[in-house]
């Protein structure tokens, strides 16, 4: 630009803002003319002025934003947020460093309030203090947090101590798929089983009417032990519908892709799953994920990404304009493999699969005709499987015509639900709820002991140690009428997922209903003891208590039965058990605690409590 | 240990480069700028909690260290003012650059410059951006550049440029609305991809 015409630019500029609408459209036009460049760079400056000024765009000042620069990376560990073991933050003890990402250190650490084990992302200084980088940190919590599905990390807490702002995540002890693909070619059930679950997590957020934006194998995580597949990193998700439960900052597709240009990790290399529409800056919907989900399951089947140059711009225009190359008619591809990884990989959105369901279903279906037997294996699994620790004393009761009939009701009822979902609270440093309601719930024990060949009962408020063949009961009331779960979790190490049996509601007990009367005094359980075998550590019993019926518990109760002693035997059940404790487990419940009984009480809809029994 | 240059020497200096001589400019520089880093590191490891910087607080505290306030002539505080702010903002990029050059892995192999822009991330990278389109903004319209400077580098409020660049604070208003959207324009356009 030459200064005259950069003269001639600003002269009118200057006018035409303080205009409003029509009136500086006419008068850019008037001073313009015909000179439709002039026009042009005139109006495209008025647009920069808006943005730059909605974006409060070098608002501040420069050393405030930059001033951890200036602070000598060597010196200063904590502008970084470095954190030693055994540290303290907030109810987060620090157990060891698990790596650094672009925006902050990962720690493995202990939340203390609820006794797990968490991912803890602590930001590093020049992130906490640049304003879209938070709010994209803020986004990603909020996002992720609103989707309650096994194959989407779950998110605890985003908050602040001392200064420092973190993340506390479930912690997956895995890999990510790109560490686990490593160039290796996957075999096809792998593939398959990788690219369900992956498609499994984009349809949850597909119908939350969340677009993830992002989706390659380093936001992919694949658990050690069982091969679960988790989505990761929301930061970049945008919500599709404006009237969306969620909101989010701005909308506009100018933001979309100015983000997508500059949001640190979109760093040389992953740009290779952008979808043409985003490679092009425009407008992107769910059918960006589903070709992102495309270039994977290609890369999973060939070991080999099929749009990649030398440098981003060759990468971007192979994105664009180049078919993938053909895939080898391996017995790892058959046919209708190709046909729907390449149906993934339509340039034009409209010739891609239109939702994540669909290419699921299709997912889905191969596998089925794939497999020879199909998932037999569980329940050979489920059958090898040890008897769960404390388990419900058999003391004469036959419930198992009763159990079919009342199971058959339950299942009537067990339609998911989307309140559940919709509850999880997020959290500043001490987690403060959002709503008024408070639940209350008081509880105590009676403990039977057999000592030197004489029984001995009596009373305790809760926690205290317990020994080989002590038997006891939970004893619960509450001020109010509400809906009670309970689940024993076992000892368990580390991170493993646990199994839950469940002790309330059970086919006989309070004529097999979760609701109590306010007053109601409920024995769990009703008829017989729960007693303790050999395996010591600390048994779990968690207390639910809700103002409504919760429709994805309530269809745990088809596995109260006494035979098993209520463990639950299907892996996503204890999944989905294991993620709403999770999902209610940000807030703490405030404990009372008298001589013979303990009062709980939380605000919200749902009182969630951990009671911690000792065993020795 | 460290000598504090003499207060009357950098008075001095002020005093020659607003007359008009530049080669006190290039002695000053260093002065105020070992001045204003020596400040402003001392200042973020006592305030390590925040991370902030008041870019004004601390040029002032440099102006009332190096400069020996009863022989200057009030116009050269302005003067203090405006290569403050010139300095603050070569501070800023250089660690912008250091920070950036220190994440890849202290530089062991080569890049090339399109991919340098990519790698550096975060407040660092707009800041070396917003630098290099400052370069091209003060080619075409030195004022406008100007303006930014003091306000973004040198934290000084329209009514202080105004004093420092002689002209009404409504052309300050003005100069900035124009620059501001410009360089949003060039920042958005030349994001790294």
């Amino acid at each position: 630009m030459t200064p005259e015409r950069w003269q001639q630019i600003s002269r009118i500029f200057k006018s035409a803002i303080s205009l409003d609408g029509e009136a500086r459209h006419v008068y850019v036009a008037e001073q313009c003319g015909a000179d439709d460049s002039l026009r042009s760079e005139v109006e495209k400056l008025i647009a920069s002025h808006k943005q730059a000024s909605a974006e409060e765009f070098i608002g501040g000042r420069a050393a405030e934003k930059g001033a951890v620069l200036i602070i000598d990376p060597d010196e200063d560990d904590a502008a970084r947020g470095r954190l030693n073991e055994g540290q303290q933050l907030g109810s987060y003890v620090v157990l060891k460093r698990l790596g650094a990402g672009g925006m902050g250190e990962v720690y493995l650490a202990r939340d203390s309030r609820l006794d797990r084990t968490v991912a803890l992302k602590v930001l590093s200084a020049d992130v906490s203090s640049d304003k879209r980088r938070m709010q994209r940190f803020r986004q990603e919590a909020r996002v992720a947090s609103t989707l309650n599905q096994p194959n989407i990390l779950t998110i605890f807490e985003f908050g602040e101590v001392d200064g420092l702002t973190f993340l506390a995540t479930e912690f997956i002890d895995g890999e990510t798929l790109r560490d686990y693909l490593h160039g290796k070619q996957l075999k096809l059930p792998e593939v398959l089983d990788i690219a369900i679950q992956i498609l499994a997590a984009l349809d949850a957020a597909h119908e939350a009417r969340i677009v993830h934006r992002d989706i390659k194998p380093e936001n992919v995580m694949i658990r050690r032990r069982d091969h679960v597949v988790k989505v990761l990193d929301f930061g970049l998700a945008k919500v599709t519908e404006k009237k969306s439960a969620i909101a989010t900052h701005r909308e506009s597709d100018l933001e979309a892709a100015t983000e997508m240009k500059t949001a640190p990790g979109m760093l040389m290399g992953t740009i290779n799953y952008m979808s043409p529409e985003q490679a092009q800056a425009q407008t992107v919907d769910e059918r960006s994920d589903i070709w992102s989900t495309g270039v994977m399951l290609y890369e999973m089947v060939t070991g080999v990404m099929p749009f990649s140059g030398p440098t981003t711009g060759h990468t971007l225009v192979q994105i664009i304009d180049k078919e993938p190359p053909p895939l080898p008619k391996a017995a790892a591809a058959p046919a209708e493999l190709q046909r729907i990884i390449l149906k993934a990989m339509a340039k034009s959105a409209e010739d891609r699969y239109q939702t994540a369901k669909d290419m699921l279903i299709d997912l889905r279906n191969l596998r089925k005709q794939l497999d020879a037997g199909p998932s037999t294996t569980d329940d050979t699994d489920l059958g090898a499987k040890k008897k769960r620790v404390l388990v419900i004393a058999l003391v004469a009761i036959a419930v198992v015509t009763a159990a079919i009939f009342a199971v058959n009701i339950w299942r009537a009822q067990s339609a998911r639900s989307a309140a559940v979902v919709s509850t999880v609270p997020m959290s500043t440093p001490v987690p403060v709820p959002v709503s008024n309601p408070q639940r209350t719930l008081t509880y105590w024990i009676t403990v039977q002991q057999v000592r030197d060949g004489e029984q001995k009962t009596y009373t305790v408020r809760g926690e205290i140690n317990f020994e080989h063949n002590d038997q006891i009961r939970l004893n619960l009331r509450s001020p109010q009428a509400g809906c009670l779960y309970v689940f024993n979790e076992g000892p368990r190490g580390g991170s493993a997922t646990p199994e839950f049996n469940i002790a309330f509601p059970t086919p006989t007990a309070n004529n097999g209903s979760s609701r109590l009367n306010a007053g109601q005094e409920i024995r769990i359980p009703d008829q017989s003891w729960l007693y303790f075998d050999t395996q010591q550590g600390i048994e779990r019993l968690w207390l639910i208590f809700a103002e409504d019926a919760l429709p994805e518990l309530e269809a745990l109760k088809r596995f109260a039965s006494p035979k098993t002693g209520g463990l639950i035997t299907d892996p996503e059940q204890n999944k989905l058990v294991e993620n709403f404790l999770l999902s209610h487990s940000s807030s703490k419940p405030e404990v009372e605690r008298g001589d013979t009984l303990t009062t709980v009480k939380m605000p919200g809809k749902v009182l969630l409590h951990p009671l911690m029994l000792e065993h020795h | 240990m460290r000598r504090t240059p003499k207060q009357h020497e950098i008075t001095q200096l002020l005093a020659e480069w607003s007359d008009g001589n530049q080669s006190a400019l290039d002695e000053l520089y260093p002065l105020v700028y070992d001045e204003l880093h020596r400040l402003a590191r001392g200042y973020m490891s006592r305030e390590r909690k925040g991370h902030t910087l008041q870019t004004t607080a601390l040029i002032n505290e440099a102006y009332v260290r190096l400069v020996d306030q009863r022989n200057v002539h009030w116009a050269n505080r302005s003067h203090f003012f405006a290569i403050s702010a010139q300095i603050m903002r070569r501070i800023l990029i250089d660690h912008a650059r250091r920070y950036a050059y220190a994440k890849r892995g202290g530089g062991a192999q080569q890049v090339s410059l399109d991919e340098a822009a990519v790698v550096t991330s975060g407040i660092g990278s707009e800041l070396i951006r917003l630098d290099e389109a400052l370069k091209t903004l003060a080619a075409l319209d030195p004022r406008r550049s100007q303006v930014v400077e003091l306000r973004y580098f040198g934290g000084l409020n329209n009514e202080e440029i105004a004093g420092v660049l002689n002209v009404s604070e409504n052309t300050v208003t003005r100069d900035w609305n124009m620059a501001r959207a410009w360089l949003y324009q060039q920042l958005t356009e030349s994001a790294p991809n």
